[in-house]
């Protein structure tokens, strides 16, 4: 990749060697790895057997996946009424998860796109298993919509398509059919993108494998990439072109994830800050998650040569940022409240604060504002088991974000006489654990069958370059 | 006349023929919806035989000749009488292709006015019980008519012969001719007696006129003339005596208008709290023992106002306390005199004497008090009961016959009872279900269900009224009429009696501008349901004030004292078995299903317990003792607790599994218990009645919790004080005034919204070129009395869903009534607010519903599409009056028969959909097409939604907005119109007329006034 960049952008005669255009480099993959280390060290996990603790990482997720599907399985047979919403809260863990996993998976699109247009380099560690979490996370988002409803079977009913109800159309005007078209085109284009940065990857797994089943999934979803300077040209076009189109996405779609909430007339709903507040949430959870997730696979896999406690300590930066922004957001909501001089909206949030589920909000805040303060301080953000407890804290936390503004303003809204307590049950715990079972079983086998780090893209950050003979099993150079 | 619908029909057999055949069931098959229709097709035609006969029908025949008017699918109404407690308020009974669905108030009827109280509106899911008794019982087991008859005449004739005892018991009768059939079947044996036994007994008020007025009769009360009332726990508005006729009397002086600023002053007294101390201008909170000495220092008061200074102290003197309340309202009585009301429900003669005594120096007989055309709708004479309960423990009763009263339910020390009555030669229940004294009667002769039979009555001397069948007996069933007549040696037909009886005796009666043939006055009254006739004879003597005695000094007890009440939705025994009632809210606790031990706040603090916990109540010295839970009520007296009887009733378990089954649900009944515990062992004869009153009660915590199913947790306009921005405090949700204020400025009360109704962001493009639809509800008549909860469940096919989904907050009625208690001590408003869609002009529920399944109409309503709704409910979170109702499960629609009480014209709903008051589309619907076939415009109305029509205190108007000559246009330009948060611009279609206090004017609460606001 470095070759062929070269190649194509600095033909002049006096342009510094690759020697000399190294050094200028920041170190972001440590151990003088070279391309060949790198292919190896990144498949490596993929040619052996699986280790035992991604044997245990995995039964247990599958058998949260299990029981969340038993769960799911139980409340569309008997009815929502296994979930312990009622007259008055008719959101809650249901609209908690699909926010908190949307939340998540926005981080993927933030790390591929925006770092992506901005140049950042240091992306390339994370931006694989950022973009995998992203899909799964959707995955597990879109499903609660779903499960959600009184009638999922008749989910379809949500998509504008041509029927023989005579002029039976969808609702344009509600927030519910926005999200459909903007969760569905972000799952799209987060897939498409993903899959499009895995194609130099995929045709390295083709090229290293055995004859076998692998090779053949590979050699067909690699779709004959053969390394040339007009299939990279192509490539990093589509690339750049996908970035620019999913961009937008990051600020969309949490944009209308907050309209559903923002349109109606519920106060602590009814707000007009929610859109950036939503994103900058969204973000802060996602990088939370990734974060999370990368410290876990640097440790299991043996990655801390690329995932080093520079890109955690960079992380750990947009984290603090995002959640200065997120606690600048509540502190906002206060603000306006007491400003609006609306009794209704002023209750809401001093119910929140102090009344029954004061409790949530005082989880909310110390985890998403208070708690995070400590990544001010260097050799904190640089202490790889502080910063994992504070990515939980902030997942927990960016949780109860959202369970907070759904079920404390309906709660307790307009008529006293409709006020309502809210307890989840057994089924609706097990089925946000379940959620979780998909989201890590997903992401464990995606361990298994897909490089958890673009080895095309981390090559072209390498510091050492290349060595004159190419690596056997890069033989065709294709991604060296 | 001109207020019944236009398809009144008669179901006389006389007047369009045999339609009321009976078809012998199999005893073995229960009745299918098939077999059921099958025989309702049979009614109609005129294939079979003539009169009640019981003539098997064997082959279907297809009806050629519709009874005259008779339109398949279409609701016809027949006047009928309400036999579900003995009020005998009019009803009228909507029946549909032959099966009896909907009852409503008949109008124009001289007592009830056109109201029907929850209680009537319950009657049809009774009817379609499939748990009711479909063939007699002899020891047990299932029997036929000819064999009880034959063994029960033959023990009555050797009874007869050994010159035994025979007692019959029943509650109140109101019916001339059963009155009759029982003397009757009395007269030839040498001892008999008939026992009258309510399940709460008004025996002392008749009592003390028999003393003050030398004649045991109870007067007719009437509210609408009185302009100040003043109540001693008397809950006139709720169950005591006649609840609908008082409250259409007693609202009809609650509507001030611009002008006639006036309304009646209503006082109450009372140690709990009742529906009417809710409604009261002024309720005072006293101690039980209070009463006598306070209506004693009142007559003392009243005596010396008067003139005429009582010669002695009646009771010892009022707590100084009350002073200024009592002189105050000795001075209202005064000059109101003759046209102001004392009423009591104590079952101490003394007290009651008391009472009259009041009435008498004000002068309210003959004004307020009807002593000449009396009342006959509690008869109980509790020293008859007493006497009874005598001659069973010393084995002296020969036979005992109950009738639609549970005697070892509603009596005390049940346990010896079961003993005394195992005992007696001849038991003979008539109950319709298996109740306590059934189980161990010797033969059961289950009674027709009131819709089956042909009744009449008698509720006040000169009124008397018809009640006709509207459906074939679904079982094996016989009238008690007919049964006590066929035991006397005559039998027949329940049809044939009542008739003969009014030939024979109410005929004679007629007044003057009566049809002066039996047949003419016969149909009339058939088609009417009521006639006036004139009253028997009453022998009244002067006021006799030597009948006053000094009241008797009540005895110090330590503990508790203890108020048994009947709760508004389950006045008797004889309804427990109805799931409608039960998941009915109390309108004052909105507690469901069973009841529970009301508590005083300061108790409750005292004592360290709160809503949910178990304790025990007991009775220092006597065995009797329960366990229930606690409800801690506000404004009840401190040391006082109240229980409502009528519960635990035999049979009840089978309501354990009514509510949607998983896992984690809990039963609506517990293992081996009923709903909610029997009470009746409290009850206490002393000095002749039976006392629902008890002293040194003791309550002890038993550590148990149990959660009550209540629709309502938060009770006050005031959001909780600690969390309160300032401003923000109150909800102007129910907006007040006074009288005083009223008549100073008739929009005084009108809350200030920041809002001018005129801005609006969007085009007006959504006409409404034909009608717009609206109602106006004035909540200075509606009393709370959730009769309209009912007429709506029964109209909408809204399911019952039991404890534990209401325990969950997901009740699903669709009418609710939202109950505040705002502020604290005399000066808390308590608020009764009928809650429903608001049909608004800007839905929220409409723009964020993603598959348009809430959308509105051009006539303004708010349209709920049932196959459309996905269930995101997204619309119900949105709703700003929370009056949306999910399907939260698939509730139970297993039982074919309780399935023919549902309206044809609604939709049953399935699980997973959102549903909501239509404003009873269907019947708008109905009403269009009615008048379109007529070729003519929809009349003003013409239309009545169901909790309208049934509405006791007329306190809804519903119409088309685009009238402007209707009634709702007027009531629309109310000054005391608001609509509910209408600062949200969301343009509701419902409004509400705002509560007028008849009360001084709060020196520190400023109101906002500002009309600005409320001409838009």
């Amino acid at each position: 990749m470095v070759e062929s960049k070269q190649k194509r952008s600095a033909p002049a005669v006096n342009a510094p060697s690759a020697e000399e255009l190294a050094a200028l480099r920041p170190t972001l993959i440590t151990g003088g790895k070279r391309p060949g280390d790198v292919t190896r060290d990144i498949c490596e996990p993929m040619d052996r057997k699986p280790t035992a603790l991604w044997w245990a990482a995995f039964s247990v997720s599958l058998a949260a996946l299990i029981a969340g599907t038993i769960a799911v399985t139980y409340q569309i047979a008997f009815g929502i009424g296994t979930w312990g919403l009622n007259r008055t809260v008719g959101w809650a863990f249901d609209i908690t998860n699909f926010v908190f996993w949307v939340g998540i998976g926005h981080a993927g699109t933030l790390i591929s796109a925006v770092l992506f247009l901005f140049r950042q380099k240091w992306r390339t560690s994370v931006n694989r298993s950022a973009e995998a979490m992203t899909l799964f996370a959707v995955m597990c988002a879109g499903l609660f919509p779903v499960i959600h409803m009184g009638r999922p079977w008749l989910a379809f009913w949500m998509g504008p398509y041509p029927n023989t109800r005579g002029s039976l159309w969808v609702n344009f005007k509600s927030p519910l059919l926005w999200d459909v078209f903007a969760i569905s085109t972000y799952l799209l284009i987060s897939a498409v993108f993903w899959y499009i940065g895995l194609i130099p990857d995929l045709a390295t797994i083709r090229d290293r494998s055995k004859p076998g089943i692998r090779q053949r999934i590979a050699s067909i979803f690699s779709l004959g990439w053969n390394g040339s300077a007009r299939t990279w040209h192509r490539y990093e076009t589509v690339y750049m072109l996908l970035a620019g189109l999913a961009t937008p996405l990051v600020f969309s779609v949490h944009t209308i994830v907050s309209m559903d909430f923002a349109t109606a007339v519920i106060p602590g709903w009814h707000t007009t800050i929610f859109p950036p507040y939503f994103v900058a949430g969204a973000i802060f959870s996602g990088l939370a998650m990734v974060l999370t997730l990368m410290i876990i696979a640097r440790k299991v896999m043996q990655l801390e040569n690329y995932i080093t406690i520079v890109h955690i300590e960079s992380m750990c930066k947009l984290m603090l940022s995002m959640g200065s922004l997120v606690g600048l957001a509540y502190g906002t909501e206060f603000f306006m409240a007491a400003y609006s001089g609306n009794p209704y909206e002023q209750f809401v949030f001093l119910n929140r604060a102090l009344g029954p589920f004061s409790w949530a909000y005082w989880t909310m805040v110390s985890c998403n504002v208070l708690i995070p303060q400590v990544l001010w301080f260097r050799p904190l953000r640089r202490n790889v088991a502080v910063v994992f407890v504070i990515c939980i804290i902030i997942n927990i936390g960016m949780w109860f974000e959202r369970f907070v503004i759904i079920v404390t303003s309906l709660h307790r809204d307009f008529l006293p006489s409709s006020w309502a307590h809210y307890t989840p049950t057994t089924i609706e715990i097990i089925t946000f654990i379940g959620s979780f079972g998909l989201f890590f079983t997903c992401f464990l086998l995606f361990c298994r069958v897909a490089p958890v780090i673009a080895m095309a893209e981390i090559k072209g950050v390498l510091k050492n370059p290349p060595r004159s003979k190419a690596p056997q099993e890069s033989a065709k150079g294709d991604a060296v | 006349m001109t207020q019944l619908p236009d398809n009144l029909r008669s179901g006389d057999p006389g007047l369009h023929g045999p339609s009321l055949e009976i078809v012998a069931l199999d005893e073995s098959s229960e009745v299918s919806r098939r077999r059921f229709l099958e025989a309702a097709g049979f009614s109609f035609s005129l294939a079979a035989l003539g009169g009640c006969g019981r003539a098997p029908v064997e082959t279907s025949l297809p009806s050629p000749l519709q009874p005259a008017g008779a339109i398949p699918g279409r609701l016809q109404y027949y006047a009928s009488t309400c036999t579900g407690c003995p009020s005998a308020c009019g009803m009228l009974v909507g029946t549909r292709d032959g099966r009896p669905l909907k009852m409503e108030g008949l109008p124009g009827h001289p007592l009830s006015g056109g109201g029907l109280c929850a209680v009537g509106q319950a009657l049809p899911i009774g009817l379609y019980d499939s748990q009711r008794l479909a063939n007699p019982l002899q020891a047990g087991k299932s029997s036929d008519w000819a064999t009880v008859d034959q063994q029960v005449v033959e023990s009555l004739r050797q009874i007869k012969e050994a010159a035994k005892a025979v007692r019959l018991v029943t509650p109140t009768i109101t019916s001339p001719t059963l009155q009759a059939a029982i003397d009757r079947f009395l007269e030839p044996f040498a001892d008999a007696k008939h026992v009258v036994l309510d399940s709460v007994s008004h025996s002392a008020i008749l009592d003390a006129h028999q003393q003050t007025h030398a004649a045991r009769v109870l007067p007719h009360y009437r509210f609408e003339q009185a302009d100040v009332i003043v109540s001693f726990g008397a809950d006139f508005l709720g169950t005591w005596i006649s609840p609908v006729e008082f409250t259409a009397a007693w609202s009809s002086r609650r509507a001030p208008s611009e002008a006639s600023p006036e309304m009646s002053y209503h006082v109450q007294f009372e140690s709990r709290m009742s529906l009417t101390g809710s409604n009261a201008d002024r309720r005072v909170s006293i101690a039980p023992e209070e009463q006598g000495p306070l209506l004693g220092s009142l007559a003392e008061k009243i005596g010396e106002l008067s003139g005429q200074p009582l010669s002695e102290p009646l009771a010892r003197r009022a707590s100084s306390d009350y002073g200024p309340v009592l002189t105050d309202l000795a001075k209202r009585l005064w000059d109101a005199r003759g046209k102001s009301l004392v009423v009591c429900d104590s079952q101490d003669v003394g007290v009651q004497r008391v009472v009259n005594l009041l009435n008498h120096q004000l002068g309210n007989y003959d004004s307020t008090l009807d002593l000449k055309r009396p009342s006959r709708q509690r008869q109980a004479n509790d020293r008859g009961v007493e006497e009874l309960i005598a001659e069973m423990k010393g084995n002296q009763i020969g036979a005992l016959l109950v009738a639609e009263v549970d005697l070892l339910h509603d009596l005390p020390e049940s346990d010896s009872l079961t003993e005394a009555i195992a005992k007696i030669p001849l038991t003979v229940s008539f109950a319709t279900h298996e109740d306590e004294f059934a189980a161990v009667a010797k033969f059961v002769c289950p009674d027709h269900h009131v819709l089956e039979s042909w009744a009449d009555a008698e509720p006040l001397s000169g009124l008397v009224s018809l009640a006709q069948p509207t459906l074939r007996p679904l079982g094996k069933t016989r009238a008690v009429l007919e049964s006590l007549d066929a035991w006397s040696g005559r039998p027949g037909a329940a049809y044939e009696a009542v008739r003969a009886h009014w030939e024979e005796v109410i005929f004679p009666r007629r007044r003057a501008d009566a049809p002066d043939t039996f047949l003419a006055f016969w149909e009339q009254t058939l088609h009417q349901g009521f006639v006036e006739v004139e009253s028997e004879e009453n022998l009244i003597e002067p006021f006799k004030i030597d009948a006053v005695d000094t009241l008797a000094q009540p005895k110090e007890a330590e503990g508790f004292s203890l108020v048994l009440y009947q709760k508004i939705p389950m006045p008797g025994g004889r309804h427990s078995q109805n799931p409608w009632l039960h998941e009915l809210p109390d309108p004052v606790t909105k507690v469901t299903w069973g009841n529970y031990v009301c508590v005083s706040p300061e108790d409750a603090e005292k004592r360290g317990i709160a809503d949910g916990d178990v304790v025990n109540v007991s009775i220092s010295g006597v065995e009797s003792s329960l366990e229930l839970p606690v409800l801690v009520q506000i404004g009840q007296h401190k040391d006082v607790l109240a229980i409502a009887l009528a519960y635990g009733c035999k049979g009840t378990d089978r309501f354990a599994k009514i509510g949607p089954q998983w896992f984690e649900a809990r039963p609506t009944v517990a293992e081996n218990e009923f709903v909610g515990k029997n009470a009746a062992g409290f009850v206490e004869f002393r000095d002749g009645t039976q006392q629902y009153l008890r002293s040194g009660i003791k309550l002890t915590k038993t550590g148990r919790k149990f959660e009550l199913a209540a629709t309502q947790t938060y009770h006050s306009l005031e959001v909780p004080k600690e969390i309160a921005p300032r401003g923000g405090e109150r909800r102007e949700i129910v907006e007040h005034t006074t009288l005083d204020a009223f008549a100073k400025d008739v929009h005084s009360g009108a809350a200030e919204h920041h809002f001018d109704g005129e801005t609006q962001l969007w085009p007006e493009d959504h006409p409404r070129p034909k009608h717009s639809w609206g109602m106006v509800i004035d909540l200075n008549k509606c009393t709370g009395c959730s009769a309209c909860v009912i007429a709506c469940q029964s109209e909408n096919n809204v399911p019952v869903v039991g404890y534990d989904e209401v325990r969950r907050q997901r009740e699903m009625h669709w009418m609710r009534i939202d109950r505040y208690y705002t502020g604290e001590g005399e000066d808390m408003d308590i608020d009764h607010q009928p809650m429903m869609c608001q049909h608004c002009g800007n839905a929220p529920c409409e723009t964020v519903c993603p598959v348009l399944a809430t959308v509105h109409s051009d006539e303004g309503l708010n349209e709920q599409v049932y196959n459309r709704c996905v269930g995101t409910r997204y619309c119900a979170n949105n709703c700003p009056y929370k009056v949306r109702r999910f399907n939260w499960f698939k509730y139970p629609h297993d039982d074919s028969l309780q399935n023919l009480v549902l309206n044809p014209d609604v939709t049953v709903r399935s699980r997973g959909v959102m549903e909501k008051c239509s404003m009873c589309v269907q019947r708008i619907e109905a009403g269009k097409i009615e008048a379109k076939s007529h070729g003519q415009p929809v009349a003003d109305g013409a239309i009545q939604t169901a909790c309208q029509q049934s509405c006791p205190a007329s306190a809804i108007v519903f119409g088309d907005m685009n009238d402007q000559g209707s009634k709702i246009s007027a009531a629309l330009d109310n000054p005391r119109r608001f609509r509910v948060l209408e600062e949200l611009n969301v343009r509701p279609s419902v409004s509400y007329l705002r509560v007028v206090k008849n009360r001084e004017e709060k020196n520190n609460a400023e109101k906002h006034h500002n009309r600005e606001s409320h001409s838009g």
